[in-house]
């Protein structure tokens, strides 16, 4: 644990709360990324996300989630080492110069579903999922990362916030205010982005929070008591537009490269109710993954332009 | 960091279900990762899972560097003052500004988590804070000695930092105003508190294996046990939990072990009769659990054997997913007589050894107050007050 280490070469990000840089482990001569916690910045101490960040991922060891290298103190800074990621899922899908093919959309599925499986059976929810938060390893390997927004799974009776993830990939029980959650808004999320990765634009892009019902609703069809019992005591549910669920016929328009296996997944990984949604191992098991093609190797898939 | 971790089985590979191929044949090394290979790779296992003897040598190692500072300064002190210090002062130094020792340092760390405890209850903490407030305060001075940092100045620190850590973010402002504190002596030591705890900050209590023990018993006993009088029992091993998190218990044994000790302490025959009916099977060997759906429970409760005393975890120790009842009950017995033993500190051992800590780190107020002495039962009016600062560390 030492800054000595490590070297910060460029800088390649800024956020709310870090500052990336580019480096080298002088040990390994490895490429890594320095994630330099602003501490001065915040009155409060350590800044919450990065007490998430550093307590989950202190647990957190799958090939799938972001390797954290090291933790070290510099000048009153924190500083996360973590592997270096050269791109991520945002990137890559909206490289029009990069072609992908349903095999690799199937391995990345697989992989983020395997580092979120991870994650949740750890006792962890993520509360982020986006492409932009699937990180994407020299060998293709994708990394589930950022845990800033990230908590342990609630007991019965806790409490917790609905404003976590970000709006595109919220899930209905988050747009309706839900006080209690769980591991499914993460699911729900991933199966936004499956949605994604098929059509290659955004799939539910609600311009605001009202919007997002509206978007989410028309196209995945408004819930109902009798899919999700007691839906309509939400608060603001009567002012609802009801849109029918869409037929399988419909989705198949819409998604013209899918498989019916591709379909049922993402069908269930969109679910409405968060009690019938699938989980992980339920994702994991489908018979998508079962189904030729075969998932590419990640090492094979095109993650950079081809443009020289 | 290590983030090697040497027990098996490789949580790396291939366990997530399914996958892989159509081909449904799982590949020779499968193996299904249990909840006990999850709590190895945990950081409190990883990092402050102990024997007694490595927990004492740890505790050794700190009380003897912090020594070998304070008796440094001490020396130059007498070396600085030599001219004009009296035979009398140094014979005060000598008997009364010694460093503390190991079992001294103890008792004021066991003091101050107690106060830990209090204040962070006083404060309306949810119990989960409380826990890791005390948690993060005993870990502190683990690798820090009360002559390097004042346990007083750590109290609202790590209550702080716990309610950061466990999602009940109060803002420093308005915790300093309910604690009766202030913004800096709260935030002085967080990164050094941040940094003694090795960046760990996820901590497993026993209050989720109380759960689930409850309510496991009332399945395994299903109208055996009256429901009012379990409820009783829950709530005060609740309390007994925090109260043995005061204690280094949470050093030696896992949460579920923790757990069943505390409840047979409170009804001993209640958990025999449990176990034996869970884990007893007479029929020596209880292979088939995986058929008969206890499975889950059983991997549960096999923390404990496991996890539990780490000396007997070996790296080459396969996990197995049969509980040794026998095995399992002498733990258990070795927790209950451990948390039996604990007894809390006085009020005046505590004093006596705060003060002996002070002096130890400030033999110029140690002198003064000497000379104070003296003066008054001389009443010698000596005007001379010595100007040497005390030294304040950090």
């Amino acid at each position: 644990m030492s800054e000595s280490n490590y070297t910060k070469e460029k800088k390649v990000g800024e956020g709310t709360y870090a500052v990336v840089y580019l480096g080298k482990q002088l040990s390994s001569g490895d490429s890594i990324a320095v994630k330099e916690i602003k501490t001065s910045e915040f009155k409060d101490g350590l800044d919450m996300s990065a007490i998430r960040e550093v307590k989950y991922l202190q647990e957190l060891n799958h090939p799938n989630v972001i390797n954290l290298i090291d933790i070290f103190m510099a000048y009153d800074n924190l500083n996360l080492v973590l592997e270096f990621l050269p791109t991520d899922l945002e990137v890559v899908i909206k490289d029009k110069n990069i072609l992908f093919t349903p095999a690799d959309i199937k391995s990345w599925m697989l992989m983020t579903l395997r580092g979120v499986y991870h994650v949740h059976r750890n006792f962890i929810l993520h509360r982020d999922l986006k492409p932009n938060n699937l990180l994407i390893s020299p060998d293709g390997l994708i990394k589930v990362a950022d845990f800033g927004l990230a908590r342990a799974v609630p007991g019965p009776r806790e409490m917790l916030t609905s404003n976590v993830v970000t709006r595109w990939y919220r899930a209905p029980e988050l747009l309706f205010g839900a006080k209690h959650y769980t591991y499914a808004v993460d699911v729900w999320s991933i199966g936004v982005i499956f949605a994604e990765l098929m059509l290659r634009i955004p799939y539910l892009p609600g311009q605001d929070d009202m919007n997002q019902m509206e978007v989410t609703f028309r196209a995945l069809g408004t819930p109902t008591d009798k899919q999700w019992p007691e839906v309509s005591s939400f608060p603001g549910y009567n002012k609802l537009q009801i849109y029918p669920s869409p037929s399988r016929d419909e989705l198949r328009k819409r998604f013209i490269a899918a498989t019916e296996s591709a379909l049922t997944l993402m069908e269930n990984m969109l679910m409405m109710n968060p009690q019938t949604r699938w989980n992980t191992i339920q994702c994991l098991e489908s018979e998508y993954f079962k189904e030729l093609p075969a998932p590419s190797d990640p090492a094979d898939i095109n993650i950079f332009s081809q443009k020289v | 960091m290590s983030r090697e971790v040497s027990q098996t089985p490789d949580i790396n590979k291939s366990d997530s279900p399914a996958t892989e191929t159509a081909d449904s044949k799982k590949p020779a090394n499968y193996k299904r990762i249990s909840d006990d290979d999850l709590y190895r790779h945990s950081s409190q296992f990883r990092m402050w899972s102990f024997t007694e003897k490595n927990l004492r040598e740890k505790r050794k190692k700190t009380n003897e560097r912090a020594i070998g500072t304070i008796n440094e300064k001490l020396r130059k002190f007498i070396e600085d003052n030599k001219s004009s210090l009296t035979e009398e002062e140094l014979q005060t130094l000598r008997v009364k500004a010694s460093p503390l020792s190991m079992e001294e340092e103890l008792q004021l760390i066991n003091f101050y988590s107690k106060k830990v405890q209090v204040i962070a209850q006083h404060l309306n903490l949810p119990t989960e804070v409380i826990a890791t407030s005390i948690t993060f305060f005993r870990r502190f001075f683990l690798d820090n000695s009360v002559m390097e940092f004042d346990p007083k100045n750590l109290v609202h620190t790590t209550i702080f930092l716990a309610c950061k850590s466990e999602n009940y973010f109060i803002s420093v402002d308005s915790f300093a105003k309910k604690a009766k504190s202030n913004r800096e002596a709260i935030l002085k030591y967080e990164f050094k508190l941040v940094e003694s705890l090795k960046f760990s900050l996820l901590n497993h209590h026993p209050y989720k294996p109380l759960h689930g023990f409850f309510l496991d018993i009332q399945t395994i006993l299903y109208g055996k046990v009256d429901l009012k009088y379990m409820g009783q029992i829950y709530d005060r091993c609740k309390k007994k939990i925090t109260d043995a998190l005061l204690t280094d218990i949470v050093y030696l044994f896992t949460p579920p072990q923790i757990t069943l000790a505390i409840i047979s302490m409170e009804d001993e025959q209640l958990i025999s009769r449990y176990l034996e009916l869970k884990f007893g099977k007479d029929i020596s060997n209880n292979t088939d659990d995986q058929e008969n759906g206890v499975n889950k429970e059983v991997k549960e409760v096999n923390k404990e054997e496991e996890g539990g005393v780490p000396e007997k975890v070996d790296d080459k120790h396969e996990p197995q997913n049969d509980i040794e009842l026998n095995k399992l009950l002498t733990i258990i017995s070795q927790c209950v007589d451990l948390l039996e033993k604990s007894e809390s500190v006085t009020t005046d051992d505590a004093k006596r050894v705060a003060a002996k800590n002070y002096y130890c780190q400030n033999p110029s107020i140690l002198l003064q107050k000497l000379k104070r002495k003296l003066e008054s039962s001389n009443d010698n009016n000596g005007n001379e007050s010595p100007s040497k600062k005390p030294k304040i560390e950090e």
